[in-house]
């Protein structure tokens, strides 16, 4: 059955994307309210790197 | 910009997503324009096929009736079945008219004279993939529980406190946005692009028809390779379709499953 | 023709996470193919390269768009 992989694929692509968009976009906020630069840049870090420790939990802590 | 592409080759225009809009074939609706009118031609053609099929059902099936089968036991043994599992009989129906409706519009790209694929303008997908949006939470609400759900959904346990904070939006906007907007992407683009390079390659064709006589070679290049892309691309439209499908039921099994 | 050179960028910066994915999925398949019994033990390994190489492309995506 192939069709496992085929879904988890999609998932941790959705996660991924999902990371960087949402702490992404609320650094982008952040630079926005206070005046800086690095909030978005630290944002995206911070969220591929919640990404990919989901993706560790999920995917191969659980297995 | 790339403006000095643009003072290199002043004849050529080449095809971009504004080939994609088309005036109504008659009147000023909106609902005249070639995909709509494509789309409720595949409604028409699936609805007449699976109904001559299938009214003269026989126990030795006729040709026709053969190739209906043919399709629906595929999605009901190769998607339903070994996907979704025990309860697969409900959700039949909805995968087997997804499958269907997708393969139909996908082909249209090919199919001469028609030559558009449906699915290539974004809003078809989007609103087959609300539907399956839809049916997916409802299956699992209703069998979990609201509370139940989303507490499987984005707190899962074993990791500490603080983490909850940096983690759980990241899995509610996961699963409520980003996955079946992926599904509904992945779609499009393949055949948004695969129709843009098909036309490239016929348009591209066409132009070096008519310059210099040493460029007509090219030109029999190009037209050789929108033929066999086509064919290539006839194959990626029967594996979106399959994939679109598989991946629905995947979701609805993980729905039903006792946890994610 | 018009765009932004951008997106070029982002074309060619999918080219490595791309090989990388195939690469991985490759060594997944054929590791599977010939010991199917090892499949639980390489799946995480080939979802967590998968990840790692993803993350790359989608951040190039990201900055495409963000940096002017």
């Amino acid at each position: 059955m192939a069709t496992s992989e085929e879904s988890a694929f999609w998932t941790i692509f959705s996660y991924l994307i999902a990371g960087l968009l949402l702490w992404g976009g609320v650094g982008l906020l952040a630079d926005h309210l206070l005046k800086t630069h690095f909030l978005t840049l630290l944002g995206m870090a911070a969220g591929m790197a919640a990404s990919l420790y989901l993706i560790w939990l999920r995917f191969v802590k659980a297995k | 910009m790339i403006k000095l592409l643009e003072a290199a080759q002043p004849g050529f225009k080449p095809p971009g997503s504004g080939d994609f809009i088309f005036q109504p074939i008659f009147g000023h609706s909106l609902l005249a324009t070639k995909p709509v009118v494509l789309l409720f031609f595949s409604v028409i053609l699936i609805s007449t096929f699976f109904i001559i099929s299938a009214r003269k059902a026989a126990v030795v099936p006729s040709k026709l009736q053969f190739a209906g089968e043919a399709v629906y036991g595929f999605v009901r043994d190769g998607i339903g079945k070994d996907v979704i599992g025990e309860e697969f009989q409900r959700f039949v129906p909805f995968l087997f008219t997804i499958f269907t409706f997708i393969l139909t519009n996908n082909l249209f790209g090919v199919i001469p004279l028609m030559q558009f694929p449906t699915m290539s303008h974004i809003g078809f997908p989007v609103s087959i993939t609300i539907f399956v949006y839809f049916v997916y939470h409802y299956v699992a609400i209703k069998k979990h529980g609201l509370g139940k759900y989303l507490k499987d959904m984005c707190f899962m346990p074993g990791i500490p406190k603080p983490m909850y904070i940096l983690l759980a939006p990241l899995e509610f906007l996961t699963y409520f946005a980003i996955r079946p907007l992926t599904l509904a992407m992945r779609l499009f683009g393949n055949m948004f692009a695969g129709h843009l390079l098909l036309m490239l390659f016929t348009l591209g064709g066409e132009y070096l028809l008519g310059s210099a006589w040493f460029l007509k070679i090219f030109s029999a290049i190009s037209f050789s390779l929108a033929v066999g892309l086509s064919f290539f691309e006839m194959g990626i439209q029967c594996l979106q379709a399959y994939i679109f499908t598989l991946l629905v039921a995947l979701y609805i099994a993980g729905a039903l499953a006792d946890e994610h | 023709m018009t765009g932004t050179l951008s997106i070029v960028g982002f074309g060619l910066s999918t080219i490595g996470p791309g090989t990388a994915t195939g690469l991985i999925f490759a060594a997944y398949i054929s590791g599977v193919a010939r010991q199917p019994e090892a499949r639980s033990i390489l799946q995480p390994i080939a979802f967590l390269g998968f990840a790692l190489a993803e993350a790359l492309a989608i951040f190039g995506l990201v900055l495409a768009f963000v940096l002017k």
